[in-house]
């Protein structure tokens, strides 16, 4: 394909590199056995690091105003809040 | 070499058709809420979940990862295109895109063989329902998002779109990186964390 020189394609490239690096991690870390509570740690908090770079290189949100990248933000912050007081309190 | 595209400045509304970020949400929402409740069924389920999780094919869940994750790059791309005016390397990125996703549903589809194949389906047991159910449910997904590229495509190679307008291109892309985002999640939740 052309190649293009676009002032976005080079962090967008280096995004998709970083996202492909954290997705093995998180791969490695379940395949060398680690598990319970530092395990859930790290690979939520990945996940949500990537969930948060998605939307503000890929959806382009990083440049959008004071509404759609709070609302994205709030929701992986929600979303991740529940995950993580679901897999890691101890049950009452 | 084609002259370099200035990054667009700080703007209020998200890239593409405004509807189609109403509908993100409903559907952030939608998954949000089942990957919540997956996660409080699995607390008063431990063993069970845990047991079954090993059952998982988590090689083809790092395969389909990174499919999705390269899909939306590739959309990224081509989005670029287009504000460059290229019409036709819009449509080859988007086409390519388009390939990664019948990659995810292939492999996915292998995976749903694997265990059709032995009989575990939604009435198995507890786990089960979760990962057929939210697998499923974001599979639909990834067959929509591939639709909306199918026609994004189509028209793009036949120069529907331009430097100038384009809001049909970024209101596909936006669907495409929320299907993205959602697997994001979906992969660690129910393949690794344990």
């Amino acid at each position: 394909m052309k190649k293009e020189n676009h002032g976005l394609l080079r962090p967008c490239t280096l995004i998709w590199l970083l996202l492909l690096a954290l997705t093995v991690a998180t791969y490695v870390a379940a395949e060398l056995g680690l598990q319970g509570q530092g395990l859930v740690m790290g690979v939520l908090t990945i996940a949500l690091i990537k969930g948060q770079l998605v939307a503000d290189w890929f959806m382009g949100l990083r440049r959008v105003g004071s509404f759609w990248r709070p609302v994205l933000s709030g929701y992986l912050l929600i979303v991740g809040t529940f995950i993580a007081v679901a897999f890691l309190l101890p049950q009452g | 070499m084609t002259n370099p595209i200035p990054e667009t400045t700080n703007t209020k509304s998200p890239p593409g058709d405004l509807a189609i970020w109403v509908f993100i949400l409903a559907e952030l929402s939608v998954f949000g809420a089942l990957f919540v409740v997956y996660a409080f069924a699995r607390r008063y389920n431990v063993e069970l979940f845990d047991h079954y999780q090993l059952t998982l094919d988590r090689t083809a869940g790092l395969i389909n990862t990174v499919t999705l994750i390269t899909s939306s790059y590739f959309v990224v791309r081509a989005v670029a295109a287009i504000k460059r005016g290229n019409s036709p390397t819009c449509s080859r990125w988007l086409s390519a895109a388009i390939l990664l996703g019948v990659l995810f549903l292939v492999v996915k589809g292998m995976e749903y063989q694997h265990h059709f194949s032995q009989g575990i389906g939604l009435s198995t047991n507890l786990f089960y329902t979760f990962y057929i159910a939210l697998t499923f449910f974001h599979f639909m997904h990834v067959i929509m998002g591939m639709v909306i590229l199918t026609v994004v495509a189509i028209k793009a190679h036949r120069g529907g779109y331009s430097a100038e307008e384009h809001t049909g291109v970024e209101t596909g892309a936006s669907y495409w990186h929320m299907v993205d985002l959602v697997w994001l999640i979906l992969f660690p939740l129910i393949y690794v964390m344990h």
